[in-house]
C-alpha cells in the first residue's frame, strides 16, 4: 500500500513537472477528493444521434446508373484548357472505351474526393457525436466529417480526401470539403485541379433504401460554373465492407512511361 | 486497376460515361492492355485461383500439343464484385478442368481478362456485369 502511494505520488510529480497537459486528461484524483454527490449526470452525447436518419447498412454504388428514361445530366462548363482535355477524353472513349482513362490510381494511388465516392464498391456511414465517418471499401479510405459546428480550418494541408465539415439540414447531411490534393481528378475524364477546388455534397435518402448524393464542384481554374451530379446508392443491410488492399495483387500498374501495362508475374497470394 | 473497379466501369464505360458525363462512373484503370470485348476461349487445368484485391487471378495450365503446356494468367473482377454475386475463394480448386472465355492481351502474351468460366460440372459462371443488368 505504501509503495503504491509512493508510485502515485511520483507519477503526480512527473506529470506536474513535465507532462501536465497530457496527464491532466486522465488526472489522478486529488487527495481527499471524492466523487461529487450532487452533480447532475452530463447528458449523454450519443442520445442526440437518435434524431438522425437511419443510414445503417452498406451502400452499393453499382446501382447508380441512370434509370431508363432519366434526364441526361447537363454537361460541365469547363475553362478552355480543361475543356480540351475533356473533349479528348470523350473522343477516345467513343472509339475505344476504357482505353483512355489513364491515372496513377492504376498503380494503387488512391482516388481523391469526389471520385473516391464514386468507385464501384460500397461505402458505409458511422454516426458518432459531432462527427459522421464515411468508410469507403475501395482502398480503405476514411472520411471524417465534423458536424460539431467548428469552422473550416484556415489553411489545412492538402490531402486526397480533403478537409470536411458538415451540418444537418433536416435529414440532409451537407458536407463542405476543401484542401483536396491538386493532383487528383475532380471528375471522370479530367486529371488535376487548382487549390481553389471545393466540393459540396448533399446526402439524403430519396427512398427507404436509396441514398442520393448530389456533388457540386467549384474551381475557377476548371469549371466556368459550378458542376453538379447526383449519384445513387442502394442499401444492403446484409452486406459487410470487405478488405481492399490494392497492393495485394495488382498487375495493372502503369509502366515507366505512365502508360497502361499488365504484368504476368505470378505473385504469391 | 483496381481491378474490379476499373473493369466494372470499363465494361459499362461507353454507355455509362456518355449517359452520366463523368459524374457517376469512375474507371480506375485502363483496359488498353486487352482486346476488350473480343472474346477468345481456352481449355485447361486450374493451377491456382487467387482470390485477391484488386483483382482475382486464374492461373491455368493449357495443353499446346506434343505434350507441351503453357501457363496462362487471367485477370478477373475483384472479390468485392464477385464475392457479392455468388463467387468465393472456393469457386475453383487446383486440378479443376475448365473452359474459359476471355479477352486476350493485345501483345499476345499468354494472358487476358476472364469473362465466363465453365466449371467441371458444366455450370457456366458469368464473371462480368451484363449490360443493362
Amino acid at each position: 500500500m505504501k509503495s503504491k502511494m509512493l508510485i502515485t505520488s511520483a507519477l503526480a510529480a512527473i506529470c506536474a513537472a513535465t507532462l501536465a497537459a497530457v496527464c491532466g486528461a486522465q488526472a489522478l484524483p486529488a487527495p481527499g477528493a471524492g466523487a461529487p454527490a450532487t452533480r447532475s449526470a452530463p447528458q449523454n452525447p450519443y442520445a442526440a444521434l437518435a434524431q438522425l436518419p437511419d443510414w445503417s447498412g452498406v451502400w452499393d454504388p453499382a446501382f447508380m446508373r441512370p434509370a431508363p428514361g432519366a434526364a441526361r445530366p447537363a454537361a460541365p462548363k469547363l475553362t478552355p484548357s480543361y475543356a480540351a482535355q475533356y473533349a479528348e477524353y470523350l473522343a477516345k472513349n467513343r472509339t475505344t472505351p476504357g482505353l483512355n482513362f489513364v491515372s496513377d490510381v492504376a498503380s494503387c494511388v488512391p482516388p481523391g474526393l469526389p471520385q473516391s465516392m464514386q468507385e464501384p464498391y460500397p461505402i458505409e456511414f458511422l454516426f458518432t457525436p459531432g462527427r459522421v465517418t464515411i468508410l469507403i471499401e475501395t482502398d480503405h479510405l476514411v472520411r471524417r466529417i465534423y458536424t460539431d459546428g467548428r469552422p473550416m480550418p484556415t489553411d489545412p494541408d492538402p490531402t486526397y480526401q480533403g478537409t470536411s465539415i458538415g451540418h444537418w439540414e433536416g435529414d440532409t447531411l451537407v458536407v463542405e470539403t476543401s484542401a483536396i490534393l491538386a493532383s487528383t481528378s475532380p471528375m471522370q475524364g479530367i486529371n488535376g485541379h487548382s487549390d481553389q477546388f471545393r466540393v459540396t455534397e448533399r446526402i439524403r435518402l430519396v427512398k427507404p433504401d436509396v441514398l442520393a448524393i448530389t456533388t457540386t464542384r467549384v474551381d475557377p481554374a476548371v469549371f466556368v460554373a459550378p458542376y453538379s451530379t447526383t449519384s445513387y446508392y442502394r442499401r444492403h443491410r446484409d452486406w459487410q465492407i470487405m478488405e481492399y488492399v490494392c497492393e495485394q495483387n495488382n498487375h495493372d500498374a502503369l509502366d515507366a512511361h505512365g502508360n497502361p501495362a499488365f504484368s504476368l508475374g505470378h505473385k504469391p497470394e | 486497376m483496381k481491378a474490379g473497379r476499373g473493369f466494372v466501369w470499363a465494361l459499362l464505360g461507353a454507355v455509362a460515361v456518355s449517359l452520366t458525363l463523368g459524374g457517376t462512373a469512375s474507371a480506375h484503370h485502363s483496359t488498353a492492355m486487352f482486346e476488350w470485348g473480343k472474346e477468345a476461349s481456352l481449355s485447361g487445368t486450374i493451377k491456382e485461383y487467387q482470390w485477391t484485391q484488386p483483382h482475382t487471378f486464374l492461373w491455368v495450365i493449357v495443353p499446346r500439343g506434343n505434350g507441351a503446356f503453357e501457363e496462362w494468367g487471367l485477370e478477373g473482377m475483384s472479390p468485392s464484385w464477385l464475392g457479392r454475386r455468388g463467387w468465393s475463394r472456393h469457386t475453383f480448386q487446383p486440378g479443376d478442368k475448365v473452359s474459359i472465355v476471355y479477352y486476350p492481351l493485345k501483345d499476345h502474351r499468354p494472358g487476358g481478362f476472364y469473362v465466363r468460366v465453365t466449371r467441371p460440372d458444366g455450370q457456366v459462371m458469368d464473371a462480368l456485369p451484363q449490360r443493362g443488368g
